[in-house]
Order: C-alpha cells, then structure tokens, then sequence
C-alpha cells in the first residue's frame, strides 16, 4: 500500500539559511540524508581574471568583494602578498596597525557566524547582541578608512594614513566592554538544552578527514589539530603577539562554537597587545609609483576568520599586473566537507553545518 | 519523562531575567530623553536627525575650487589612470589667462564607481575629495553620469535625493 522512494530536493538557492547563493541538491530518504551535492557558481564574477587586468595597486579593492564580512582580512592577504613579490618591507608601526584592524575584523566576522548561525538554529536574541557589538566595530573601520564593509584599508608598502584621533581611545572603550559582553552570549547559549540538542554530537568531521580535505581555520581547530598560520608561518606582526590557540577535541558543531568563542578572546588579547605596544614611526614605505615585477611567483597566506587565505602570484618580466592571480579561499575548500558531515544524518542537520562551516559564497564564488 | 525534563522552567526562567533586564534598562531610559552617547544607543532616528559620520568617510566624488573660484584640477590624468572601474573619463583644454590646463568636461560614472578613494590619493594637487553625501539614489541611469554642468545631477551640486546628509564641513 504504502510506497518508500528517496526523493531529491533543492535546498536554495534563495533559502535564508544557505547563507547567500548556496544551492544544496540533497536526495533523500525520508528525513535522512542520502546524498548531498553543493552546487556553486551563483555569485562568480571572474575575479581572478580581472585582477589579472588590473596593476598590483587597483587589484586590492576586488579583495574587498570575496569574502565581505572579512574584508580587512582580504586585504592584509593582497599587500602582504605583493610585498613578498617586490620584497617592500613595511615599517613596525603599520604592521602593529594592520595586526589590530585584522583581528578587530576577525572579531567582526565571528559575531555575524554567531548571529547567523543561531538565528538559523533558532535563537533570535543572539542575533541582535551580536550585531550590536558588531556596530561597534564597524564604526571604527569607518573612522579608520571610511568605508565599513568595502574597506580597502591597507596600501602595498604601509598604510594610506595613520590612525584618525580618538581612534586608540574607542577602540579602548570596545576593548573594555566586549569581555562582558561575550559572556552575555554564553550564558544565552552555552548551557542553553535547545541549543546543545542541536549542536552537540551534530556534523562531525575528524581530524583525518579534515585534514584530507584541506580544510582549515576553526572547522580544523574543533577537530582537535592546533594549526593556525598566525603562528605557523607568521606575518603582519604576529610573531611579537602572545596568544594561544584554542582547540577542542570533539569535532562536532558544538565545539566549534566553543573554538570561534575562544578565538574572539584570544583576538581581543592581540588587540590590547597591540593597543599597548603601538610603536611610534612612519606607516608608509617608501615605493615606486610603478611596480614593474620581474618572472617570479609567490604564494603568501594569512589566517583569516574562515581558514588558510592564499594568494598566488605569478609575475611576468616587466609586467604591471600579475600575469596569473589565484586565490585559495578558505569557504571554498571548508564546503568540501559538507557532505561528509550530513551524509546520513537528518536534514534538521544540514542548516547547522551550514551555518557551522561559516560559508561565504561571495568568496567561494569569487 | 523527557518531555517533562525539557518543560522544567530552570532554563525559561533564566532566559527571561536577562531578556527582562534590557527590557528594564531600555524602558527606563529610552524614549525619557534623547541620549544618543557612544556606546548606549544603537538605533539612530536617521531620516529626522542627521547622521555622523565619520571625518574620513567615502562619499561622492567632487571637484575643489580655490579662492577665486576656479576648479583646482590641472589635468594631470593620474585620477584618470589609477582609477579600479574607469569612471573618470578628462578633457583637457585652455583658460585665457591660465597657465595650466583646465578641464573642459570632467565626467563622472557614478554608477561604477566603488569608493575606493585611490582617485584623491593619486591627486597631487588636492583638487578633489570624496565628500560625505551617501544618499545617492535615482530614477534614471543618466542621473548617475556627473559632469561640471549638467540639470539632474552635477559635480558640485548636493545629491537630488540628499536631504538628510550631513553638512560639509
């Protein structure tokens, strides 16, 4: 009478909780799922190809359209990478202002995963607490270089221009409530049952096949591996920052949480380092107007919020824009691991590993 | 059992105490008088009081004049060249009784621009800024193409739509 067929469906493109174009086929049985393809490419603007057309100065500002929440981030990747092609060394007082601008915005980037991905699991509070302090820091990315998501804040060689007045004095004024105020979201949801039936023992990854994958940042961390390129292979002025790395060994979307929490306090350590070692000096280098590269190549990365951010450089003889530009992008390469996690799993599951793995597809996309 | 163990008021009762301390602390300040300090209050009422902004914010491209009131720019191009999306597009031309080149059109595509302010970076003569008009919506795509003159929009006029920006300071 009753008859049992697996049954596929498509979950987004437009869907709230895939976090912009995300398109998931999923084919299921029941309420479990089967199989899950990830189908990309909704939000591809050909950014590398156009990076390839543009000088080494004007590809920054399309940096600051991969990834949008974490544009600071984007951009420390692009000059660093630049320098390292043309061997520009930056002065002290820039990097220690780059190191802090990257961190606030790491800090930035966390809290729109925490508000999203509760919102998606269902607690809204979370959603307004975390954009509150997100403002915060927004403001002081406007007051630094005018702009709050499309930044554009660095410049190959230094910085545009030093901190605005009263900038040290805000950021300070952050710095003293933001303790508090991570609190707050633990108690919200870290003893929360809702929230721990949900989360607890869900989209599990292990180390091994994380590591198969390649993927990396807190996804990576939660699985229990302490790699961070911030002290791996460290730039900027990281080396001089005293800071752990958190890890956790469950793996699961829980501990991930408990890996991003941990990540913002160690964020707002490397913030009040910076905040009290601001060394005094020039912030700019001195360049050429035109940078002319000779046949090299170079791949620089940074740790940005989501995982390994990697530019690769190929520069041609004489040549005034990269002869090929690539990006690793660390939302790309996570996304590996989606159905990995929910291959079997019920599809409650698959808005948590979304939310879990923390995708922009603006920079999947690219 | 389970459901009984999930309907223990523990954790609802815990939920709402802290839900109703910022309800306490917005009622009992808010709408009272306008405070609108750092840090206390994060809504702004926008469209009846002007927002600030900050000093280095990005607007709209504009055009400076010195004391006599001619236009700074000497047509030097470099906005022209550095620019990301080519939204600058220079005419150069002559001025009786100037030395240096004028521009006779200075067009603007607004609607590629992306305010990255390389254009007033690369100026070596300071003669334009990205000023703090953000309002910069229209009906018609040829509002978005600024040039020195021009009905609906032009360099130097305030946005059609800007009613509410803040002053130029």
């Amino acid at each position: 009478m009753f008859k049992s067929e697996e049954m596929e469906i498509n979950l987004g493109p437009q869907h709230p909780s895939t976090h912009g174009v995300l398109r998931v086929k999923l084919r299921l049985d029941g309420e479990t799922v089967v199989k899950c393809t990830p189908v990309i490419g909704y939000l591809h603007r050909g950014l590398e190809k156009i990076c390839e057309n543009k000088t080494y100065f004007q590809g920054q500002v399309w940096t600051d359209r991969m990834d949008y929440v974490a544009a600071i981030s984007n951009n420390l990747g692009w000059v660093e990478g630049v320098e390292k092609l043309f061997g520009i060394e930056t002065p002290r007082r820039a990097r220690y202002i780059r190191t802090m601008l990257t961190e606030m915005n790491r800090i930035a980037s966390h809290l729109l995963w925490l508000a999203t991905h509760a919102l998606d699991i269902g607690a809204m509070t979370v959603f307004l607490y975390a954009f509150r302090e997100r403002e915060l820091l927004l403001d002081l990315f406007e007051a630094f270089c005018g702009a709050r998501l499309t930044t554009t804040a660095f410049r190959i060689g230094g910085l545009r221009e030093d901190l605005p007045p009263g900038f040290v004095k805000q950021a300070r004024a952050f710095q003293a409530i933001f303790p508090e105020r991570l609190e707050e979201y633990e108690t919200l949801l870290s003893e929360n049952r809702i929230w721990k039936k949900r989360t607890v023992g869900v989209a599990r990854i292990n180390a091994e096949d994380c590591i198969a994958l390649g993927v990396t940042g807190p996804v990576l961390r939660a699985a229990g591996v302490p790699y961070d390129i911030r002290k791996a292979f460290p730039s900027a002025a990281y080396a001089e920052m005293d800071f752990e790395i958190p890890t956790r060994p469950e793996a699961d979307t829980y501990a991930r949480y408990l890996v991003r929490l941990a990540e913002m306090r160690q964020s707002h350590r490397i913030i009040q380092q910076c905040l009290d070692g601001l060394p005094e000096g020039p912030v700019m280098a001195k360049i050429p107007k035109i940078l002319k590269s000779e046949v090299n190549e170079v791949y620089h990365a940074i740790e940005a919020p989501k995982g390994e951010l990697g530019y690769y450089f190929v520069g041609e003889k004489g040549g005034v824009n990269p002869y090929r530009m690539h990006v690793r992008a660390p939302s790309f390469v996570n996304l590996q691991a989606l159905p990995k996690m929910i291959e079997g799993r019920l599809l409650a599951d698959v808005i948590a590993a979304i939310g879990t793995l923390d995708v922009v597809l603006g920079e999947i996309d690219r | 059992m389970r459901l009984l163990k999930t309907l223990i008021p523990g954790d609802i009762a815990a939920g709402l105490a802290l839900t109703g301390k910022y309800f306490g602390k917005v009622f009992f300040s808010a709408n009272r008088k306008k405070v609108r300090a750092h840090l206390k209050h994060f809504t702004q009422e926008y469209p009846e009081i002007p927002v600030r902004l900050a000093p280095r914010f990005r607007g709209r491209l504009t055009l400076l004049k010195d004391e006599q009131g001619e236009i700074k720019c000497v047509c030097c191009l470099a906005c022209e060249k550095i620019c990301p999306t080519q939204v600058i597009t220079i005419e150069k031309g002559k001025m009786e009784g100037r030395k240096m080149p004028y521009p006779v059109r200075y067009d603007f595509e607004m609607e590629r621009c992306i305010f990255c302010e390389f254009c007033v970076e690369s100026c070596g003569f300071d003669s334009i800024i990205l000023n703090h008009q953000f309002e910069l919506a229209a009906y018609n795509r040829e509002d978005f193409s600024l040039g020195m003159e021009g009905l609906g929009q032009n360099m130097f006029a305030p946005s059609p739509v800007g009613k509410y920006s803040v002053a130029e300071d």
